[in-house]
């Protein structure tokens, strides 16, 4: 336990390093990798401890920024509360899809997510009245702290990861709860919970409308942070990208899902001169992944070197 | 017991079950009264689990009530039953195998402590408050099972029995007041069983009340104060262990049917000098923890049947699957006429002629009952051709396959007649019987059959065990592993009586069917035996 209380502290202490240290390019960086750690430790949780495969969760990304973008351009109302409004709207959206959705299972899912995600960018697509199609939609106002906007980098950093620390506290609140327990259980042993009393259909859809909501949030800060919309960064392949950084992660460990985007986001800046072959090197790291390091690629990485240093010990004597 | 029973906690009226042709449950009728351990028994496929499916609300009977406390329960959901006050375990432990030992237990309070979702996601006091509840609850229920020790263990290190134990622990924390415990007994040793005994009375004594499903007789002659006994979906006989293991319909119902038309025949003669076609020495076989198979030795000689008998999970089917190659054995040596075979895949073995028909047909019900035949001998065409020969098919492999098929149609001449029927309409003797056609599509010379009277009406089990006969005398040679241990005796040449992982007894088919003793296999032993258990397990 002394270990978990020590990460809160030794994370901010490291962010407030990098963001005194650090380059532009660098926190540029850092502030993509706190939006996607906001939707990935939301689907860690769908995905991860209640075991429910999600291939559509770039739909709610996508849902949070036009929703509060459009609110806060037509309406003219502060982002400071659009974004919340826009996190209402997709957890009313995960409530009304999940119960459909959850008649299903493993490979139904899948694909039943896979053509919730499609269906919502479709409609980005196509709804050019509304959010500019693929040309998308500019001018959408920043955030803005006692009139003065956040706009560059260095003013949304504190924001977008304060944030994420949050969301890392609800959702290792949540994992300890009582409800933590069912949805552990779920992810486990499904038909096991019912003849525990529990109903499995709603924890699923319980922990659907909270990973739509961690989403929602990260898609619309991205809006104001960025400016800017268009339907590229909410398609399928951002639902998968999510899912190799949970994977990475270690599926049901939320500090290990943050690792993993860094991870993820870092490759991806390596590997961009290499341009859509970097889609094959996720795959491939999926793959991999999958089959040698199940807890997650990282976390396998801190076995080999816990089990290397307790060799070192055991050969010093003590 | 009357229906006017009073003191009936759960009354279980005219329930019938129908899976297509088949009954798994056929009108059947119980009471159980507040306090007691009642047991459910009968052979594989009685229906006894699927009654259990049906109180705890995972299925729903074709017709019939059930009534817990006044309260019907049909068509409720299994999570409403459950808060009703039933709980019930599974056969496989289920654990939640990514959560410690009182994670597990916590789990089962949640439904009654759960709270509000805001809370558990702030974690305020009052969420603090209900995970020390559960905690308390958890620890209790531990206490009460005696794994009060490793509450903090992962709950996939315990060994099987605790793990069942733990099962316990869970349902016990939902506050179900009727637990329905489904074979906790299955592959526990004996000091493993006598715990089980134990927190089943202890169970009783804190006033729940118990239908407990078991195999072993032993376990349910010790906790039981009444039994009702099940056989293919009827409800054969009700009462004290004591009535229920002297009822002739109970004792026929375990051992076969005696009015069976296939009558002992003389051997023709002497097995003991026909070559031995496979030798198994010391075999062993298990699953994690649980020793399935205990250092079996056996042999079998060329064109006899050999039958291998014994109670539910006695470990015959993990033999024919250790010997099929779909088990890998633990330690010991298989050895076919003078190849060593134990450890190799199981491809390999069909290919040297050694053939099992599986426990519950395995047939392909989407295709028809020819191709079905068919791909019986694709196995073999594609190690002969390569994948290309079977994706074009040659005339000679073509013409192969239809003399084959053939003469099987000749054996079972109702598959014909169903020829371009899907294999999942037929009827289950017919599926039997395509099963078996299909093992003999690969030529085998050993054919290893798992249960083939599973489920199946008298008349069908005489007419397959007939063709088994004579397939007999066309000079293959045949394992027969069965429950209906008069029935296999009858066309058997030899038998061996397995409990508990070991041969408990061996000889010529003929002795066997005539020792009384055999029927302790099935039964339960005296009571002696596990008396000294007991005082073994406690010391």
């Amino acid at each position: 336990m002394t270990l978990h209380d020590f990460r809160y502290p030794a994370a901010i202490l490291a962010l407030i390093i990098c963001y005194f240290f650090g380059d532009t390019y660098f926190i540029s960086l850092l502030v993509i990798i706190a939006l996607h750690s906001m939707a990935a430790i939301g689907l860690s949780l769908l995905s991860g401890y209640a075991g429910q495969i999600s291939l559509g969760h770039a739909a709610f990304y996508g849902i949070g920024a036009y929703t509060s973008a459009l609110i806060a351009l037509h309406i003219g109302i502060t982002p400071w509360i659009t974004i919340p409004m826009s996190a209402v709207i997709a957890g009313i959206v995960a409530w009304a899809v999940g119960p459909i959705m959850f008649r299903l299972k493993g490979h139904h899912l899948a694909m039943a997510t896979l053509a919730f995600g499609i269906i919502v960018h479709v409609a980005l697509v196509e709804m050019r009245g509304i959010t500019g199609g693929p040309n998308g939609m500019g001018g959408i106002p920043p955030l803005s702290f006692f009139g003065t906007p956040l706009l560059f980098d260095e003013d949304i950093f504190p924001l977008v990861w304060g944030v994420v620390i949050v969301m890392i506290l609800l959702s290792e609140n949540l994992i300890r709860s009582p409800h933590g327990f069912t949805l552990r259980a779920v992810g486990a042993r499904e038909h096991v919970v019912p003849t525990l009393g529990s109903d499995t259909n709603k924890s699923k859809c319980l922990v659907l409308i909270i990973s739509a909501v961690f989403a929602a949030i990260a898609g619309a800060i991205y809006g104001h942070y960025i400016g800017y919309l268009s339907p590229g960064p909410f398609s399928t392949t951002f639902s998968v990208k999510l899912l190799v950084m949970v994977a990475i992660g270690g599926f049901s460990r939320i500090w290990g899902v943050v690792l993993g985007v860094i991870f993820v986001t870092f490759l991806s800046e390596w590997l961009k001169p290499f341009g859509n072959v970097e889609l094959l090197f996720y795959g491939a790291l999926l793959i991999f992944t999958m089959i040698y390091c199940p807890n997650g690629l990282l976390s396998q990485l801190g076995v080999v070197a816990s089990n290397a240093a307790r060799n070192l010990r055991q050969r010093t004597p003590s | 017991m009357t229906s006017a029973d009073t003191s009936a906690l759960l009354t279980v009226r005219n329930v019938s079950m129908h899976f297509g042709g088949l009954k798994a449950l056929n009108d059947v009728s119980f009471d159980v009264i507040k306090g007691e351990v009642l047991s459910l028994i009968g052979p594989n496929g009685a229906g006894k689990t699927t009654m259990l499916k049906i109180a705890s609300g995972a299925q729903a009977p074709t017709t019939g009530k059930i009534a817990y406390k006044g309260t019907q329960i049909i068509g409720l959901s299994a999570d409403r039953i459950n808060r009703l006050g039933i709980g019930r375990t599974f056969q496989a432990a289920e654990i939640f195998d990514t959560m410690t030992v009182r994670e597990n237990v916590m789990t089962g309070a949640v439904a009654r402590e759960a709270g509000s979702v805001a809370s558990s996601l702030l974690y305020w006091g009052r969420a603090k408050q209900r995970v020390e509840k559960l905690r308390q609850i958890a620890d209790e229920a531990l206490d009460l099972v005696g794994l009060g020790d490793m509450a903090d263990l992962p709950a996939q290190d315990l060994p099987t029995g605790q793990q069942r134990l733990l099962g316990f622990a869970r349902i016990f924390a939902t506050g179900a007041e009727l637990l329905l415990l489904d074979e906790p007994g299955g592959g526990l040793n004996a000091v493993e069983k006598t715990r089980l005994i134990e927190t089943i009375r202890r169970l009783r004594d804190l006033g729940r009340t118990v239908i407990l499903v078991e195999h072993d007789m032993s376990v349910i002659a010790q906790v039981s104060d009444r039994i009702v006994v099940l056989d293919q979906g009827l409800k054969i006989s009700e009462g004290t262990p004591e009535k229920v293991k002297s009822d002739p319909k109970v004792i026929e119902a375990y051992l076969g049917t005696s009015a069976s038309t296939v009558a002992p025949k003389p051997q023709k003669d002497q097995p003991a000098f026909r070559p031995v076609e496979m030798e198994v020495v010391d075999l062993t076989v298990t699953y994690g923890q649980t020793v399935a198979v205990d250092n079996v030795s056996l042999k079998l000689r060329t064109g006899e049947i050999l039958t291998i008998l014994g109670a539910n999970g006695a470990g015959k089917s993990s033999l024919l699957k250790a010997i099929a190659g779909l088990e890998k054995p633990a330690g010991g040596t298989i050895k076919l006429r003078d190849k060593h075979i134990a450890g190799i895949p199981p491809d390999k073995i069909a290919a040297l002629g050694l053939c099992l028909t599986p426990e519950g047909r395995a047939l392909f019900p989407s295709l028809s009952v020819a191709d079905n035949l068919a791909l019986g001998r694709y196995v073999s065409l594609k190690r002969k051709r390569g994948l290309l020969g079977i994706l074009a098919l040659r005339q000679e492999d073509r013409d192969e396959i239809d003399a084959k098929r053939e003469e099987i149609y000749q054996l079972f001449p109702i598959l014909k007649e169903r020829a371009n029927q899907k294999a999942g309409t037929l009827s289950g003797g017919q599926g039997q019987m395509l099963a078996i056609g299909r093992s003999l599509m690969n030529d085998p010379s050993i054919l290893m059959l798992d249960e083939p009277s599973l489920g199946l009406a008298p008349q069908v089990i005489d007419e397959i065990l007939h063709k088994l006969e004579h397939l007999r005398e066309q000079g293959l040679t045949l394992i027969l592993v069965e429950q209906n241990a008069s029935a296999a005796l009858r066309i058997a040449d030899r038998g061996y009586v397995f409990s508990s992982g070991r041969i408990s007894m061996q000889g010529p088919a003929q002795d066997l069917l005539e020792d009384p003793s055999i029927r302790d296999a099935y039964l339960g032993g005296d009571d002696a035996n596990t008396q000294t258990l007991r005082v073994n397990a406690t010391q």
